[in-house]
């Protein structure tokens, strides 16, 4: 069974009077340790196929199923089961997501490792273990020696490695990376780049939100996008060996 | 535990982050549990005044007189019509009563006062009878209330008030000193206790008492009496003043279907009056500063929309790392009930000072009770002022909040 399966979603929003059809109907299925970029030009669709996924956004219609889990089914009745309330995908993106973002998003003024513990908080976790875990995240970023530091006391790059290390801390089902790069410059795009590799090396899941061929080289599979419905979906170099 | 902990940790360090904002709000919950605080101390320090002045008339003394002590303005010509009060009643009460121990006339007028050079002018001299002193509950000074004999003779004796006292005697002890009434010298035999005043009501300091007997000869003429009666220990005063009534109509020689020609007072009325006016206060008087709390607790409302709005990108990120609703909700929640709960501390920390200060000009009593409340008033209002802008919050879209800058 797939880690994440989508069939026939699609997605319209209301701006004003117009419809937009954000997606139009999307059949997607990613397995476990896949790695899978995902590119198009703005405006089509890849972004709130991010949010769709990531459980930050529900589907107009169709069914989603991650991690056994599933998150929107329209052919299911009861709300109870087939849509989940806000705080039920908050529950899931405690629990199978980790967000990547392009401008890091970690809060300002708390500490890197406060910032790392944030989703083990919201999961309950006791304190001595959130920290044993918020630590070890860290590490495996290699920012053990700069935890204690605030976002504003760390460059780009380092910023978006607490942030990476804050998507890992509650071993998520799957890491959700829009555009991780977009605001590094190359040599730290690199690092980071060589980062999400890693994390994949280590059997994770990563879906990659990037409009750059370079750094969509790095996934074993490219999806296309264009006009809300997948263009093309085909593996790299690297997944065809 | 440790989502709600993180929720307070925040709200605190949001506040600590704008320092003279957080205090500037607070400033309206300040003024307003200072100005709540102070109306209750002042109203419980009107009740100690009323206590402490109306224990001079006795706990469960009742007092024949011609006039009720509360009526309205056109009731005065009905009552000015009844026959006077006799000084005889009192004995006449006392022979035929099973339920009453003391029962004594006394009536007053008004005169000046001296000793050597100093002098008081109208002084209330009140003339009443040796049982006065087992009827109220007046508590000496220093020295002796007048005897059965000296009663009786109408000796010339008195017993002074703690402001005729100060006034008279300014340095020197009144006791076996002369003061002239009426032209008519007296002994000081004893002096009240200070009783303090309410109202200008009731105050026994600025009183003369001496014998009925010797009141009648240096004034002369005819008055009418109050009789002050006392119920024998072990019974109520309604009894006694149920025996008391069916005394005073057979003295009056009144038919079943007559109405009463006297009046029979007691404390217990004037601590009906005095809970109406103290109403009247409270509400008036909590109300009007209950509104300075109000517009505080507005203040704190407008700074959380403020807050929450240049919050809201970190509320995006909390809400996709998993935060609920109810917890973004509760660190607002905290944020606002923080502010509001320090705003009361203060205010009541100022009240305390203030508090001390009054005490040197009049009675006023800051009660534990008062302070809880104020404390709850100040969380209450929090809650209430922070609701609306932690429920917006709450409701933030993720993907719009995390997008906003």
């Amino acid at each position: 069974m797939a880690l994440l399966e989508l069939k026939q979603v699609t997605k319209v929003y209301q701006v004003g009077t117009v419809a937009v059809h954000a997606l139009r109907g999307i059949d997607l299925m990613v397995e476990k340790n896949e790695y899978v970029s995902v590119m198009g030009p703005s405006g089509s669709g890849k972004s709130t196929l991010m949010n769709v996924i990531g459980c930050l956004d529900t589907p107009t219609s169709g069914t989603y199923i991650l991690d056994g889990k599933t998150v929107h089914d329209d052919r299911i009745e009861q709300s109870s089961v087939g849509k989940l309330s806000d705080d039920d995908l908050a529950f899931v993106r405690n629990q199978k997501i980790g967000f990547v973002f392009q401008t890091f998003n970690l809060l300002p003024r708390i500490t890197a490792l406060h910032n790392v513990e944030l989703p083990l908080i919201y999961a309950g976790i006791h304190k001595k273990d959130r920290l044993d875990m918020a630590k070890e995240a860290l590490r495996k970023v290699n920012l053990e020696d700069r935890m204690h530091h605030q976002p504003n006391e760390l460059s780009g790059g380092q910023r978006q490695r607490v942030a990476i290390a804050r998507a890992l801390v509650n071993n998520p089902s799957i890491i959700l990376a829009d555009e991780p790069t977009g605001n590094l410059d190359s040599k730290t795009s690199r690092e980071i780049m060589q980062l999400m590799d890693h994390l994949h090396d280590e059997g994770n899941t990563i879906i990659l939100v990037t409009h750059e061929t370079d750094i969509a080289q790095h996934a074993h599979r490219v999806v296309h996008f264009l006009d809300g419905l997948i263009a093309s979906d085909e593996f790299t170099p690297k997944g065809k060996g | 535990m440790g989502q709600l902990f993180e929720s307070v940790i925040m709200a605190i360090k949001a506040i600590l982050q704008n320092k003279t904002r957080a205090f500037l709000t607070m400033l309206g919950i300040i003024i307003g549990i200072l100005s709540v605080s102070l109306m209750g101390t002042a109203i419980s320090g009107i009740d100690e005044v009323f206590e402490n002045s109306i224990q001079g008339m006795g706990q469960d003394v009742l007092y024949v007189q011609k006039y009720p002590w509360f009526m309205m303005n056109d009731e005065w010509w009905e009552y000015r019509n009844r026959p006077d009060i006799e000084e005889k009643y009192a004995e006449q009460i006392l022979e035929r009563a099973s339920t009453i121990a003391f029962a004594t006339p006394s009536t007053g007028r008004r005169s000046d006062v001296k000793y050597g050079k100093n002098a008081v002018e109208r002084v209330e001299i009140n003339g009443t009878t040796w049982q006065e002193a087992y009827i109220s509950a007046l508590k000496l000074e220093s020295g002796r209330f007048f005897s059965e004999p000296e009663s009786r003779y109408g000796t010339r004796v008195a017993v002074i008030g703690y402001d005729i006292k100060t006034s008279l005697f300014p340095n020197e002890d009144p006791l076996g000193k002369e003061i002239i009434i009426q032209g008519n010298t007296f002994r000081i035999i004893g002096v009240i206790a200070q009783q303090g005043k309410f109202l200008g009501l009731m105050s026994m300091d600025n009183i003369v008492t001496i014998p009925l007997n010797s009141l009648k000869n240096i004034f002369g003429g005819r008055w009418g009496m109050s009789i002050s009666v006392k119920p024998k220990e072990g019974v109520t005063v309604e009894q006694a003043k149920e025996e008391l009534m069916f005394i005073m109509r057979g003295l009056r020689g009144l038919k079943p279907q007559e109405e009463n020609n006297f009046s029979i007072n007691q404390q217990e009325a004037f601590r009906q009056q005095f809970a109406s006016i103290r109403m009247a206060i409270s509400v008036v008087g909590i109300g009007i500063t209950a509104l300075s709390l109000i517009v505080g607790g507005i203040g704190i409302m407008n700074i959380m929309f403020v807050s929450v709005r240049e919050r809201t990108k970190e509320i995006g990120i909390r809400k996709a790392l998993g935060a609920k609703k109810n917890i973004i909700l509760f660190q607002f929640l905290s944020e606002a009930v923080i502010i509001s709960l320090i705003g009361g501390t203060i205010g009541i920390l100022i009240t305390v000072g203030l508090v001390g200060l009054l005490q040197k000009f009049f009675v006023a009593r800051l009660s534990i009770d008062l302070i809880i409340i104020s404390l709850s008033v100040s969380v209450i209002t929090g809650i209430l002022s922070g609701m609306v802008p932690a429920n917006l919050a709450a409701r933030l879209n993720p993907i719009e909040a995390i997008r906003y800058e």
